[in-house]
């Protein structure tokens, strides 16, 4: 009982302060703490555990017990176990110790409760608004449930402006974004450079902020949220509707039949080949090498075409519902998968020694961006970010879902933590992908593809769901609900801690690297955004205003 | 008409700036799809720039949102006249799945005038492709245009003005207008 041995680690020096557990199978822990500890047990879990930061979520509980709750999330790799560790707050003084100067990695999702829910963390070091817009009106949580989803505040001020730090002495603002030729989504960074070198930046994002989660929790009903959360993001959107099915699945106790699990990973593997050969692309192009851009978006169209001939849609696949999926895997796919695979398996090798043997990518890419190991467990930074400073973490082998249990693969690591490392990483991994897809033909079982679920599912339970996307683990937190929908669901995307980690990798480095250092870390800004704004400086992110990003697109 | 205007204004390679204002990516990279090998636009002259102020062209993504609106705007005032404007996929031209959401205004002709709609989630390249070289008057529409005409006899119209209450009962006093 893996989750038993870590709760009684945690026992051991917090036994008084435990108010309720629940352990509902090996590999999830829930733990209902007084708020008091709440920082020291997080620093516990964190430091002297060992675990890794995964998220903190704020809960509007007071329909149904009359409080507020704050779930922070942590994962335990070795034991593969996640869990949560959650604090009850009263209604009418939603306070809290933040656990940001103990878990540096904390502080994005400390403000995001703060904005959208009015529950103040006490002493976070950074107290900005990030995710609302600048003109929103102080006071006003739209994830509160007396907030209606399609309420338009009459204050909202269009004019006002985000406060900016003031920049370093000596020290040029650059503005970067918000419509950039190099990034695809809107985000705006307002670098501090002194000559060349970058000394500091401040970023204002969540431009984004759609209001996915209040929608959820409001209109939608379970089997919809899924069409809803491949749209989160046009890339990894499998990844977003696999893992918020299996949060619903884990907290309803519902098992999905084996063929489902065996579909689901062959779809997520087949979006991660299509998501590494664009991500491989767009770097190249960044690095002003666009014969491989061109190269490898001509290899990568034959994948979107296989994903139409399987599920009908080139990206946003409508692949799950709770308890299976949708599309079923049939003979004459499968001989497609595999001559679709064969083809590019040939084509990925002559492409993977032309990166790797190419001189002026090394000279480019190799020292820049550093992301060292202790970066990466303080800002919780994950996916190739982390394997390519030697971390190696990997959901898929981590917290095993889906039937990657059942297949053999391995974490590619590498120990370089630059950009050059990066790419390394993700070239070699479109081969441990190709290997997956094919063992899952193999051992796939016959048998049915969706469960016919005839009870509803049970209210105010917790899931929690971890997905290895392309770009790092995607977590989802569903509190099952009445009416047919979750009470609340709670996305944290790959890019959400990763863009943390931008101000330390870009900090004294080159202006003319900072586009690739972003572009290493393949932000997906409409993931972490789901409904807001962000900025960075020298280590600290902050959130920006109308009026900054309409100066900064005069400018530019 | 558009089109015919199209030719004569836009007579050289066009110049396209793609503004994403808060979509989810999907039509980005099919944007960006359109500009590679199998669908290649540079050989219709078309080339991705990345500055609004060089361009003829935008392609908006995604819905319009209230921290991106003056943004959005900002860009497609810097760009020169003439100038055109495509919704790419649902979001752009009709708000998509979030409409109505608190954060998000609607469909992004609701901050700027919007000339041709593209619409799938996401569009097919090939539709994009065909949307900018319908609009360029490159290829013929291939759906006829439907004209609708008032009809010619008059409709009879509901007059609830002349409705009374009569002995528990509701009965139009002047028959003759209904």
């Amino acid at each position: 009982m893996p989750a038993r041995n870590v709760l009684n680690q945690i026992k051991e020096r917090f036994e008084p302060s435990i108010l309720r557990v629940d352990v509902p199978s090996d590999n999830r822990l829930f733990l209902y703490v007084t708020p008091g500890v709440v920082r020291d047990i997080c620093n516990h879990v964190f430091r002297d555990l060992d675990a890794r930061y995964v998220v903190s979520i704020g809960i509007d509980d007071r329909p149904y017990s009359g409080q507020f709750t704050v779930a922070h999330n942590f994962g335990f790799e070795r034991e593969k176990v996640l869990s949560s560790i959650l604090v009850n707050l009263p209604a009418d003084d939603p306070v809290i110790d933040s656990i940001s100067p103990a878990v540096p990695a904390a502080n994005w999702a400390e403000r995001e409760f703060r904005d959208l829910l009015g529950i103040e963390p006490v002493g976070c070091p950074s107290m900005k608004r990030l995710v609302l817009p600048d003109g929103w009106p102080e006071g006003v949580h739209p994830l509160r449930k007396d907030f209606s989803w399609d309420l338009k505040p009459a204050k909202f001020d269009e004019n006002k402006v985000f406060a900016f730090d003031d920049p370093p002495e000596g020290c040029v603002v650059v503005p970067f974004g918000p419509f950039h030729p190099t990034l695809d989504e809107p985000a705006h960074f307002r670098l501090y450079v002194e000559g060349e070198i970058v000394r500091g930046c401040e970023y204002r994002g969540f431009m984004v902020h759609r209001g996915i989660e209040k929608l959820a929790d409001t209109v939608l009903t379970y089997n919809e949220i899924p069409m809803m959360a491949e749209r989160i993001c046009g890339i990894c959107g499998c990844v977003h509707s696999v893992a918020y099915a299996q949060a619903v699945e884990q907290a309803a106790a519902i098992e999905p039949p084996a063929r489902a699990r065996f579909i689901r990973t062959i779809m997520l593997e087949l979006e991660r080949l299509h998501s590494h050969l664009l991500w491989v692309g767009l770097a190249n192009h960044i690095l002003g090498f666009d014969t491989l851009f061109m190269q490898s978006f001509r290899m990568r169209e034959p994948i979107m075409w296989l994903c139409e001939r399987i599920t009908g849609n080139r990206k946003t696949y409508g692949l799950c519902v709770i308890g299976g999926v949708r599309w079923d895997i049939t003979p004459e796919i499968k001989d497609d998968i595999n001559r679709i695979l064969d083809q590019l398996e040939k084509e990925w090798i002559a492409a993977a020694k032309a990166v790797q043997g190419d001189r002026n990518l090394q000279k480019r890419t190799k020292g820049v961006g550093i992301a060292d190991a202790a970066l990466v467990k303080d800002l919780g930074l994950i996916g190739p970010i982390a394997r390519a400073s030697g971390v190696p973490q990997d959901c898929r082998r981590d917290f095993p879902y889906a039937a990657y249990d059942q297949v053999d693969f391995q974490v590619i690591t590498q120990a370089g933590c630059d950009v050059w490392s990066r790419v390394l990483v993700r070239v070699l991994e479109v081969f441990e992908s190709i290997r997956i897809i094919r063992q899952c033909l193999e051992k796939m079982p016959a048998g049915p593809i969706q469960l016919q679920l005839d009870d509803e599912l049970p209210p105010g339970r917790i899931g929690l769901s971890s997905i290895e996307a392309p770009r790092g683990e995607a977590h989802h937190f569903v509190v099952t609900g009445e009416e047919n929908r979750p009470r609340r669901w709670r996305v944290r995307a790959p890019t959400y801690q990763n863009l943390q980690g931008i101000p330390a990798m870009i900090k004294d480095q080159q202006l003319a690297d900072m586009t690739i250092s972003l572009g290493s870390i393949d932000p997906c800004f409409s993931c972490t955004d789901r409904l807001e704004i962000l900025d960075i400086k020298s280590g600290d992110v902050r959130v920006y205003s109308q009026q900054e990003i309409v100066n900064m697109t005069r400018r530019v | 008409m558009l089109s015919k205007l199209c030719q004569r204004a836009f007579k050289k390679s066009i110049w396209v700036y793609h503004a994403n204002s808060g979509g989810c990516n999907g039509c980005d990279i099919e944007v960006l799809n359109v500009l590679t090998p199998y669908y290649d636009v540079e050989r219709f002259g078309i080339k991705l720039v990345g500055s609004p102020r060089h361009a003829d062209v935008m392609l908006c993504q995604g819905p319009a949102l209230r921290s991106t609106a003056k943004a959005l705007e900002r860009a497609y005032q810097a760009m020169p006249a003439p100038k055109l404007v495509f919704a790419i996929g649902s979001c752009a031209c009709g708000g998509g799945i979030w409409y109505d959401s608190y954060s998000v205004i609607g469909p992004v002709d609701k901050v700027i005038p919007v000339d041709f709609y593209v619409p799938g989630c996401p569009p097919r390249p090939e539709a994009i492709v065909y949307g900018v070289a319908v609009a360029l008057g490159l290829v013929d529409k291939k759906v006829a245009p439907v004209k609708l005409k008032q009809l010619e006899f008059p409709i009879a119209r509901y007059h609830p003005e002349d409705l009374e209450c009569k002995d528990d009962m509701v009965v139009y006093t002047k028959l003759d207008r209904i």
